[in-house]
This record gives C-alpha cells, sequence and structure tokens, in this order.
C-alpha cells in the first residue's frame, strides 16, 4: 500500500500554464503531462480512455474564466468535466479523480504542485475500482 | 525563455480581397494589431525578461510602422472600430503601444542599422515630416539611395506642433533622428525647394530620378466670413495658432506668457483645442469658439476629438459652439473683440458653405485672437514648379500619387489632403511603391487595388471592461509634462488579453511566433462520417463551422478563413468526423495514454 502511486494524467493550456518555463525541465518533473493548445480541445473520450488505460486520475489545467484565447475553451472544459464527473460515478469512478483548475501560472511552477496536491488526494483513495471488484479486495492487495 | 520567432512573414498574403480584423482595416497603414496583442498578453512578469519580450515585439512593429512609439500618444484611430467597443470599451490599442514606446524608444539609440545594400536609384524626398520620412524608409530599406530635403532644421514636420503634454519632444526627437540613423536616409538640413536655386528641375539634373513632393502645409488658413477674408487680421494682437504652437515648440514662449490675458481661439478642429490648451498653461483665460455644434455625431458637429473636447473643459477651456466670425473689431489698431453670428448650418450638399443667423449675433472681447482655422500649402511654389492644373489644383492622380503633369514627380501628404499622421504616413508608403514601380518601369495599378473584409465579434461567455485611461488632474497638469499616465506591465497585459482576436490567425500568427504552434492546422471532414447534425456549428465561436447541402445530403464544412485551428469542432463531434490535419496534439496524447 505504501509503495502505490497514482498515475496521474494533466493537460494543461498553453496559454495559461507554463509557456515562460523550461518544458523539458518541467516534463522531467511531471509525469504524463500533455501541454494543450485550449483545455477545450481536451475531449471526454481522451479522459476515459485515459481512466480505461489505468489511469488514477486526470487533471486538467485551463485558463482563468474569462481569459481563454479560443473565447470559451475554458468554460466548455469545466462543463465537460461537470458531466463527465456524473458519467465516472455511475461507474463507480470518484469525482475527486476528475479535476479542473482554471488558473495561471506562466512559470508553470505550479504544475508540478498541483499534481503532487492531487496525487496525494488520490493515494487515499486507491487505485480505481474495477466494475465488479469490491473496494475492500483492492485495500488488501 | 521568452522568445517569438517571425517564420516568414505573418501578415497575409496581399489578395484582392484581404480578411483582416476590423482594427487592421481601420489603420491607414493596416499594422499588425492583433499579433502585438496575443504577443503583450504573453509577456513575462519580471521587468527585465518583459522588457526583452517588448523589444522583439516592437522591433517586428518597427519594421513596417518605425512611427509606432508616436502612434502610442497621438492616433488610436484602430481603436475606433474594434468590436469590442460595443463590449464594455474598444481595447486600448494606442496605449499598448505607447507601453511598448515606454520602452523601446530609449531603445531605438542602441537598435543597429539595417544592412541593405544601397544599389538603386537616388530619390529626392522633399520635407522630413511623416509622409517623406515613411516614403525615404520604405525606399531606402529596397536599395534605394533617399535623400531628404528638409526646410527647417529638425524633421518631423507638423508633429512638432503636437504640444509636449501630448507628445513628448524626446519620444518625436528619438524616432525621428534614429529613424534616418537606421534605415541610412541622407537628410539636408535647412534645404527649402522652391528657395533660391533649389527647384525640382535642379534635382533631376543632380541626379535625382524621382521626386516624392511632401511638404505639408506650411500656411495658416485666415479667416474667411461669406467667401470674403475678414478684415483685421493684422491687428496687433491677433495671430495665428499655428504660429502660436511653432514658436512653443522652439521654446520660444516662456511660462505665464498669456498671464492674465482673454484669449479667443477660433476653430473647432484638434489644433484649435491644442492651441487653446497650450495658451491655458501659458497663463491665459482661453474661449475656444467654433462654427460647428457640440453634436458630434451630426454633420455640422465638432471635429476635434471627444477627449481634446473633455480635456480642455477640465482645464477650464470654454466652448462656445455654432458661432462663426463676422468682423473683427480693433481699437487704435489693437484687437478688442469679434461679433459673432450664430451659424444654422456648416455643410450643405456642395459642402462646406456655412449660413447664419445674424439676428442672433454674440459679441466677444479678449486682449489677443487665435485664428486656428486650418493651414494651406505653398500654393505659389506648387504654380511656379507647374504642378498644378489650371483651375489651381494640385495634378496628381489619387490612386497612385504620381504627377499628371510631371511623371518623375509623387506627391503626398498634408501638402495633397490634410489628414491625420497615419494618413499622411500611407501615402507615404504608397509613394515608394510607385516610385519604385515607375523606377522598374512597371505598371502603375496592375495588382495594387485591394478590399479589406471585417470579421464581426466572436461569441464568448465574458467580456471584460476597458482599461481606465488615467489623466492627472486637471488643477495639476497645466504645464507641458505628459498629463495622461502610462500602462504598466500588469495593466498592459491584462488590457490586451482582452483582446478577442477577431482577425483570422493567417494575418496574426502569434501563436506560431512564440512557439505554441507548429502551424495553422485546416479542419478537414470525413465525408463518410458526418451526419450533418450541426453540433460543430453549435460549438465554433467563429461562425467557421457550417453546413452546406451537396448531392443531396447535409454535411459540415468549415471556412479556413475564420477558422482558428482551436479544434472546438473537432471535440465537439459524435463522429469523429472532423479532424486538424497535421496536427500532433492526438499523437501526443496517444503517446500518454499508451504509457500508462
Amino acid at each position: 500500500m505504501s509503495s502505490y502511486e497514482p498515475k496521474l494524467v494533466c493537460f494543461s493550456c498553453k496559454f495559461g500554464w507554463g509557456y515562460l518555463g523550461n518544458e523539458e525541465a518541467l516534463a522531467k518533473q511531471i509525469k504524463n503531462w500533455v501541454p494543450i493548445i485550449c483545455s477545450g480541445k481536451v475531449d471526454s473520450a481522451h479522459i476515459l480512455t485515459a481512466f480505461r488505460q489505468g489511469a488514477d486520475g486526470v487533471l486538467i489545467l485551463g485558463c482563468r474564466g474569462g481569459d481563454c484565447h479560443y473565447q470559451d475553451g475554458n468554460y466548455e472544459a469545466k462543463k465537460r468535466v461537470h458531466l463527465l464527473h456524473k458519467i465516472l460515478e455511475s461507474y463507480g469512478i470518484e469525482k475527486e479523480r476528475l479535476r479542473i483548475e482554471l488558473s495561471i501560472d506562466p512559470e508553470g511552477n505550479k504544475i508540478p504542485q498541483l499534481v503532487k496536491e492531487m496525487s496525494d488526494k488520490i493515494a487515499k483513495l486507491g487505485p480505481v475500482k474495477k466494475f465488479g471488484e469490491p473496494a475492500k479486495a483492492v485495500a488488501v492487495a | 525563455m521568452w522568445k517569438t520567432e517571425s517564420k516568414g512573414i505573418a501578415r497575409a498574403e496581399e489578395a484582392v480581397k484581404q480578411f483582416l480584423p476590423p482594427c487592421q482595416i481601420k489603420c491607414p497603414i493596416n499594422e499588425d494589431i492583433q499579433r502585438t496583442n496575443v504577443l503583450i498578453s504573453l509577456l513575462p512578469e519580471d521587468p527585465q525578461q518583459a522588457r526583452e519580450g517588448i523589444i522583439q515585439i516592437s522591433d517586428y512593429l518597427y519594421n513596417k510602422n518605425p512611427f509606432f512609439n508616436i502612434c502610442g500618444y497621438i492616433c488610436g484611430l484602430c481603436e475606433l472600430e474594434c468590436n469590442y467597443k460595443a463590449k464594455g470599451g474598444a481595447v486600448r490599442r494606442r496605449l499598448l503601444k505607447r507601453f511598448l514606446s515606454d520602452v523601446y524608444t530609449d531603445y531605438l539609440k542602441q537598435k543597429e542599422e539595417f544592412s541593405v545594400i544601397k544599389d538603386k536609384e537616388n530619390v529626392a524626398v522633399v520635407g522630413g515630416g511623416p509622409g517623406g520620412l515613411m516614403c525615404a524608409y520604405a525606399l531606402s530599406k529596397k536599395g534605394y539611395r533617399v535623400t531628404i530635403f528638409e526646410s527647417s532644421n529638425r524633421l518631423g514636420g507638423a508633429l512638432w506642433l503636437i504640444p509636449n503634454y501630448r507628445l513628448p519632444e524626446e519620444v518625436l526627437k528619438a524616432t525621428v533622428d534614429n529613424l534616418v540613423r537606421i534605415a541610412g536616409i541622407d537628410v539636408k538640413f535647412n534645404a527649402k525647394l522652391g528657395e533660391g536655386k533649389l527647384t525640382i528641375e535642379r534635382l533631376r539634373n543632380e541626379g535625382y530620378k524621382a521626386v516624392f513632393l511632401a511638404k505639408g502645409t506650411p500656411y495658416p488658413r485666415v479667416l474667411t466670413f461669406d467667401g470674403a477674408t475678414v478684415e483685421g487680421q493684422d491687428l496687433s494682437g491677433v495671430m495665428y495658432g499655428h504660429t502660436l504652437l511653432y514658436e512653443v515648440s522652439h521654446g520660444n514662449i516662456g511660462a505665464n506668457y498669456f498671464k492674465g490675458k482673454k484669449l479667443i481661439v477660433i476653430g473647432g478642429g484638434n489644433v484649435a483645442f491644442d492651441v487653446g490648451r497650450t495658451a491655458q498653461r501659458l497663463g491665459g483665460d482661453v474661449t475656444v469658439a467654433c462654427l460647428e455644434c457640440e453634436d458630434k455625431s451630426s454633420r455640422d458637429g465638432i471635429p476635434a476629438d471627444e477627449e481634446e473636447i473633455s480635456a480642455a473643459w477640465e482645464e477650464g477651456i470654454k466652448i462656445i459652439y455654432s458661432r462663426g466670425v463676422r468682423k473683427i473689431i480693433g481699437e487704435h489698431g489693437k484687437f478688442k473683440g469679434i461679433e459673432c453670428p450664430k451659424c444654422t448650418c456648416v455643410f450643405d450638399e456642395k459642402g462646406f458653405n456655412p449660413k447664419f443667423d445674424h439676428s442672433d449675433c454674440l459679441d466677444l472681447n479678449g486682449d489677443l485672437l487665435i485664428i486656428t482655422v486650418g493651414q494651406v500649402p505653398d500654393r505659389a511654389f506648387l504654380q511656379r514648379e507647374g504642378l498644378v492644373d489650371e483651375r489651381g489644383r494640385l495634378a496628381v492622380d489619387p490612386f497612385s500619387l504620381q504627377s499628371l503633369l510631371k511623371e518623375q514627380v509623387f506627391i503626398g501628404g498634408d501638402v495633397r489632403r490634410i489628414g491625420f499622421m497615419v494618413e499622411a504616413m500611407k501615402e507615404g508608403v504608397v509613394a515608394a511603391t510607385s516610385i519604385e514601380r515607375y523606377l522598374r518601369g512597371l505598371d502603375m495599378r496592375e495588382g495594387r487595388q485591394r478590399d479589406f473584409e471585417a470579421y464581426s465579434i466572436p461569441l464568448r461567455k465574458t467580456y471584460k471592461p476597458e482599461a481606465e485611461v488615467v489623466w492627472i488632474p486637471p488643477e495639476k497638469r497645466m504645464h507641458f509634462q505628459l498629463f495622461e499616465r502610462g500602462l504598466t506591465l500588469q495593466e498592459a497585459r491584462a488590457e490586451a488579453k482582452r483582446c478577442v482576436t477577431c482577425g483570422p490567425c493567417v494575418s496574426c500568427k502569434a501563436c506560431i511566433s512564440i512557439g505554441f504552434e507548429k502551424s495553422l492546422y485546416a479542419v478537414e471532414v470525413d465525408r463518410e462520417k458526418c451526419s450533418g447534425c450541426g453540433l460543430c456549428v453549435f460549438a465554433c465561436n467563429y461562425s467557421a463551422a457550417h453546413l452546406v447541402e451537396t448531392d443531396g445530403r447535409i454535411l459540415s464544412a468549415t471556412d479556413m478563413f475564420k477558422c482558428k485551428s482551436c479544434g472546438m469542432c473537432v471535440v465537439a463531434c459524435p463522429s469523429n468526423a472532423r479532424k486538424l490535419v497535421d496536427d500532433d496534439t492526438e499523437r501526443r496524447i496517444a503517446k500518454v495514454m499508451a504509457s500508462l
């Protein structure tokens, strides 16, 4: 249990996050990181695929409200996360495993921090429970 | 590291019909406004790093518009057509440029000269104002050897008449002096064409293959009433606004020059307000009287800018609208007052043709009368040089600016038609193209006519109010220092971020310059998969995605001029029919997914 390290996928909008930082150095700190031109470009299918492939959580970082270069991409992403929470929960995937943060951090220093924070929270939840598998079984393993 | 790179030119290809954001269409020289806005919004917070970014952005602007730092103080035409106007105020583009200027004006003196081999013909530019300088700049960059003949001892022309509290002298001087250095333009000062032996013929004999005449309007227009000159303009105490601004700019007029004096300024243009505000700063008690009415939206409305009028009013200047000057009254050779009948109509279908109600006449008394009703070119010179037609009008082709009477002469700027600084600059650019065509033996017109089409504002959930313009309060600004505060880095980034980038990507490409995107991806629709449901139309904020009927089927399509390659439609499409060609995002996502 102590060796369990959750796998997180992080999408971040290029217009708000880390564009001034060194992308290579950041990539070393952030596993499974996908800088993307707009958070609105993150498809629901991408998020579901991540969970299907074994991700324990998905973090989406978008621009601040009203700052989107493509008008409302961040708003669309937020809406999508809201709807996906309901779907994920119906499959037994806790909504804490999908998070969207709308803010700005040109240097990108906050990204590893946010990933760590979320990772810690998910560690407490344990791995995603496979459908039909009782929660207890996972805890024992 | 903040770095912009321009891979090729961001400007859209010149086309018969070109799509641009409305601000860039309004700008006579079509400055790359959207691109700068996006890049300013992405500047680093650290002042030193931001400085480097500002210089990179400015260098790019400078290439097309070496006057941009002056525009940042006095222009702002682009703001008139900003799509944001109706949604909380135009993006303060002028102040954003001034923000760049605050760093770049200082940097100009260390900017390197362009390395251009000057192996083309000699061209003479007559007049060192914005029109002349712009023409010289454009030709010089193309390898022509350009010499400016300037009648005074300084470059800048009529820009010197703009008071220091609006355009600081250091900014003007740094801009014009460095412009000729950077572009490698020769300047002959105190060389007035038409004086002594210096004529167009002489220039030709000296080997100048073409001449651009941009002598401006050196003389004030005299006051007329009913088509006749108003008597008494030679009285002591009557002067022209031009003369005042000229003398002030040369430092010939001391503080409190007008102390205790009651002044009447005649005129309703920006120059009249410059004169009024200058005189008020010199201690005078100023009243501005103009023919036009206060309703700027009407045909007879006052031509001065709203900002000028409100600033003047704040500074204690009285404004009297709809009054003409019928008579100037003098006493013992000194000015005493004017008779001002009510003006009932300024323009009719024939143009300027004021009508008056003589029964309603206001008498205004004062110590000094300053007439600022416009300025005129040196007609005698134009006549002597044989550049006017039999009706006494300048004979010039308005499209190419080529003289109709002397083929090697091109005429533009205020001398042809009075306008804003940037309009004179535009004429300089047009003349430069014409001169090149003339010297290369090319057709004057072929492929030069361009039509522009603007886009409307994209849809979004939230709009933000404009940045506040901060003026020093009137009681503290009655001096010749700048009265408007510039934007801070933080304010500039926020204001630039407001820009909704309504123009097409091809005219901007800021995202490529800064390395966010590799190219502008086109959207491809798979005809087999598309069901014609129209979700993409709903998802698109730019009205780019639309439905068309082909072969009896409804299919979605994308207007490539309006598309921003954001991918919102791709995400929205339930049948995976849309994709961005060459975009590697999907591949990068798939790679991460596979590694889980």
